[in-house]
């Protein structure tokens, strides 16, 4: 039995009764009087100089309101591409009209003068010498040429000694690595711990290969979407849906130069983010612009279409990893060198690559990542960014090194898997996490000890870590005289975060979840509160709700004690009263009375207030394991069984873990064998649901999620963030799974039915 | 543009309106009548976030032009609890955590609403299949199906 009577319980989430009614106000449900349809004007190709736009015949048809273009941005600061687009679907202008179809056929009539460029989209073309460039200032060494290239700064920073000869050697040298000067970089990360030359020297198993992770969408149901509306004082109001109200707010006052005390953001319900909802230029600024123009509410809708051409999706990269292990099983190097694909802009999550480390002790590690650019829209953060991508090379290579040595895929992580004390790369020690126990918990509820597989058949395991960040947020409770408990706050609500928040307030002031309710603020009222997304927000909030309800609770003891004539030392708050302990007879006081009473005394109403920004977060580890069936003639492959396991340190309330569970997973595995955005010289050329296809319940098992419980010191209750672990390792479970039951293994994804059966012709298996 | 009159009966309420031909019954609905609860998510029939009832059948109303649908009885997501009673398909999701953004929901609700109409027999692996029209983006499904299996067999035992 828990000692908890509320969190830790299953309860029906705080906005259960208005999502499955229709009464959840999303963005594009917000609609003031006048509001008029904004229209971004996009361009039609991939990469080409502008020549000139003329807007004279969009702007003679009726209804049509304001056309702006970068010439109407006051601060200067880059909404619109002017003399050069990077890739199809770029904003060149934009429009309002009475009616959205007006609006729609007013893009359509702004005349684009285009001088077509060349285009480059694969970032193994595009980091060549050959390569169209995007940029100019874009050319960086490789690993190897930059190593010599530091050596000789160090030496001709040295004017004591004379090392002309060492110099020229060292520039003779360079000439080995000609073709490791990239070209379109956006930028680069390099780490390295330990001498991999010496492990790889050291190792019996050495594996090398190239992975190659697509680029991919989040996908959130509901498009982008702004309101604004700029009144005649200068005050700006934005409906936005975001994760980040208070990150939209200083966005758009960085972006055209307006005091923040100028523009108030309103977060409306969020129909999925997963890290792609916090962009300022994509409709909220636009909105502003043509609010600022027309002098009346201004709302830009993206379509689907729009979504996928100037979303800010997860990069696709190319990792080429290389991993020794000892033929007893310990592993004692790993190399990789990633290309990330993030566009036309910076931004790609490249210093994620870091991750191939997986949660293992290897005592020799070199990374070295590049961003690449290309001519597609930037990239944004996706669900544990970059780390999806990261560990699918990882725990893909895990697996060939196991089969090369015959150990056990799941012995053979347990036995690498570093431990409680254990030193971590980046200073400190291992803190206590249940790495071992969250796989140990997977295999068993798989039934992987014991599995059997048939002809075509095959299991696949693997693991997944990622830390919950954490941020600043800040908490309002107040008692009111009926005894419920009110919540104000201003974070954006990511699929039940508002739930537990309120779990964790009802647990401390020991009233019934039922008589709590929770209200969220615009910017202009609510305390400020860090972006919801890389699993801050029951960390961050729930350590902020908590610390609220404590100095709530202490303004009711002193308040009761007041009341009952009885220092606070006798007090105890148990079931929404405060108790004299062991009074005989028993003497009492509701939290109802003292809300009350409160109103009358000195000190005031009971209100607690809950300020907190970071304590260190403790690492979580996701583990799954699937079986799959592959169908040799059509190349399908079935998902026979799919087991989730996780780490959550606590949960709060378990039903909405296992949803962020199955919900993750799912999405892991959409991008093992499913989702891929397609490229060509026109750009991106399967922008809808048709020809990118995200997974439906008909695709898919039941997903079994299991949770397990190490506690994080630092978490509420020990609670981690939970959202973004469950995607990280369903990549490479998926692979290895297919690999099990195939006998080749599959380094470029997705694993569509096309590429099963190339490899298995590849391999000499007859259709 | 020339706009048509049409009468469209939508929970029950009759709304004489006036209406160009292009808009789709999705823009009728939200922009012209200002009922939000039924949400565009793609626009071209492929996601299932409009689902509406229409005479009895689950249609995407982005693929319906609004004139078309003039004399039809329609039913959305807000017209769907009565009495201030949740339909037992809305208490189903709410009691499993068939939902979390909640932006497919009402969709998803309507079309396993008309499914279960027709037939509260189905399997699990019909209802699967039967839903494949609407895209969950959150949930994996997992807990969809849950409760669509529990407010199927919910209705059956009552009915």
């Amino acid at each position: 039995m828990s000692e908890y009577t509320v969190v830790g319980q299953t309860v029906a989430r705080v906005d259960a009764v208005e999502k499955v009614t229709g009464a959840a106000q999303y963005g594009a449900d917000v609609h003031p009087p006048g509001m008029l349809y904004g229209k971004i004007v996009r361009s039609k190709h991939a990469h080409a100089n502008i020549r000139s736009i003329d807007t004279s015949e969009a702007e003679k048809l009726p209804g049509v309101r304001a056309i702006i273009t970068q010439a109407d941005v006051p601060s200067g600061r880059r909404v619109f591409a002017t003399d050069k687009v990077l890739y199809l679907g770029e904003p060149l202008a934009a429009v309002a009209a009475t009616d959205p179809d007006i609006a729609e056929e007013a893009a359509e009539l702004i005349k684009i003068d285009y001088e077509v460029l060349p285009v480059v989209q694969d970032v193994m073309e595009a980091i060549k010498s050959s390569a169209p460039r995007l940029h100019s200032d874009d050319t960086k060494d490789g690993p190897n040429r930059r190593e010599i290239s530091g050596h000789i700064r160090t030496l001709s920073r040295d004017k004591e000694n004379d090392h002309s000869d060492e110099i020229s050697k060292l520039e003779a040298a360079l000439e080995n690595y000609p073709d490791e000067v990239y070209y379109n970089i956006s930028a680069e990360s390099h780490s390295e711990a330990g001498d991999v030359e010496k492990g790889f020297a050291e190792s019996d198993v050495v594996v090398e290969d190239t992975y190659v992770i697509p680029r991919v969408h989040q996908t959130y149901m509901e498009p982008h979407v702004s309101v604004a509306s700029a009144d005649s004082s200068g005050k700006i109001t934005v409906w936005a849906s975001t994760q980040g109200p208070f990150a939209i707010r200083s966005g758009i006052a960085g972006t055209l130069g307006i005091p923040l005390t100028q523009i108030n953001v309103i977060g409306t319900t969020m129909g999925g983010g997963f890290g792609g909802r916090f962009g300022v230029i994509i409709t909220h600024v636009p909105a502003v612009l043509l609010s600022q123009k027309t002098g009346r509410p201004v709302r830009v809708q993206m379509t689907r279409e729009e979504e996928f051409i100037d979303g800010r999706p997860a990069p696709g990269c190319v990792i080429k990893l290389k991993t020794g292990a000892t033929n007893d099983g310990h592993i004692l190097a790993r190399q990789a060198l990633a290309f990330w694909d993030s566009g036309s802009v910076s931004g790609a999550s490249i210093g994620s690559t870091i991750r191939v480390r997986g949660v293992y002790k290897i005592p020799n590690l070199k990374v070295d990542a590049y961003g690449v650019h290309t001519n597609k829209s930037g990239t944004a953060a996706y669900r544990a960014p970059g780390a999806p991508q990261a560990i699918f090379a990882g725990e893909s290579q895990l697996d060939e090194i196991a089969e090369r040595i015959g150990m056990d895929p799941v012995q053979f992580r347990l036995m690498n898997m570093r431990e409680e004390g254990d030193a971590v790369p980046a200073g400190g020690s291992e803190p206590k996490v249940g790495y071992k126990e969250t796989l140990e918990a997977v295999a068993d509820a798989a039934g992987w000890w014991d599995r059997e597989a048939d002809e075509n058949q095959g299991w696949g395991v693997a693991v997944g870590d990622w830390t919950n960040g954490c941020g600043p947020g800040g908490v309002y409770v107040s008692v009111h005289e009926d005894g419920s408990v009110r919540i104000f706050h201003g974070s954006m609500d990511i699929t039940g975060t508002d739930t537990a928040i309120s779990q964790i307030i009802a647990e401390i002031l020991t009233v019934p979840y039922e008589s709590v309710t929770i209200r969220r603020g615009d910017t202009d009222s609510a305390p400020y509160s860090t972006g919801s997304g890389g699993s801050v927000v029951t960390f961050t909030m729930g350590n902020t709700a908590k610390l609220a309800a404590e100095d709530a609770h202490q303004r009711i003891l002193e308040l009761a004690s007041e009341r009952l004539n009885t220092n606070v030392e006798n007090l105890e708050l148990k079931a929404g009263a405060v108790h004299v302990v062991s009074a005989e007879p028993p003497k009492s006081i509701s939290l109802g009375e003292l809300a009350a009473y409160s109103l009358s005394t000195t000190g005031g109403p009971i209100v607690g207030k809950g300020s907190f920004a970071r304590q260190p977060s403790t690492p979580a580890l996701a583990a799954q394991i699937a079986k799959v069936e592959v169908d040799p003639e059509t190349g399908r492959t079935r998902v026979l069984k799919l087991v989730a396991s996780q780490d959550v340190g606590f949960a709060i309330n378990p039903m909405a873990v296992e949803g962020q569970i199955e919900g993750g997973t799912v999405q892991g595995y959409a991008w093992a064998m499913m989702e891929e955005m397609q490229y060509n010289e026109n750009g991106n050329v399967n922008p809808g649901f048709v020809d990118y296809r995200v997974p439906t319940s008909a695709d898919l098992p039941t997903v079994e999620s299991v949770i397990v419980e190490v506690p994080a010191p630092n978490g509420p209750y020990g609670a981690k963030g939970v959202g973004e672990p469950p995607i990280t390792p369903t990549l490479a479970t998926m692979a290895n799974a297919v690999k099990d039951a195939i006998g080749i293994r599959i380094t470029d994804l997705p694993i569509k039915p096309e590429k099963v059966i190339q490899a298995l012709r590849n391999n000499g298996h007859s259709a | 543009m020339a706009k048509h009159p049409v009468t469209l009966t939508v929970n029950g309420d009759e709304h004489d309106l006036l209406i160009e031909p292009r808009k789709t019954l999705l823009a009728v609905l939200r922009d012209t009548i200002g009922m939000t609860g039924t949400k565009e998510g793609c626009s071209t029939g492929d996601c299932g976030a409009c689902t509406v009832i229409v005479d009895g059948k689950a249609v995407t109303s982005c693929m319906v032009l609004g004139v078309t649908a003039s004399g039809k009885e329609i039913t959305t997501i807000e017209g769907l609890a009565s009495d201030g009673e949740l339909h037992p398909v809305q208490q189903a999701f709410i009691n499993t955590g068939g939902y979390q953004c909640g932006f497919c929901t009402p969709g998803f609700i309507m079309a396993s609403k008309a499914l279960i109409d027709e037939n509260p027999d189905r399997t699990e692996e019909e209802f699967r299949h039967a839903l494949g029209g609407n895209i969950c983006r959150c949930t994996g499904y997992t807990k969809i199906l849950e409760a669509v299996l529990k407010a199927a067999e919910k209705i059956r035992t009552t009915a």
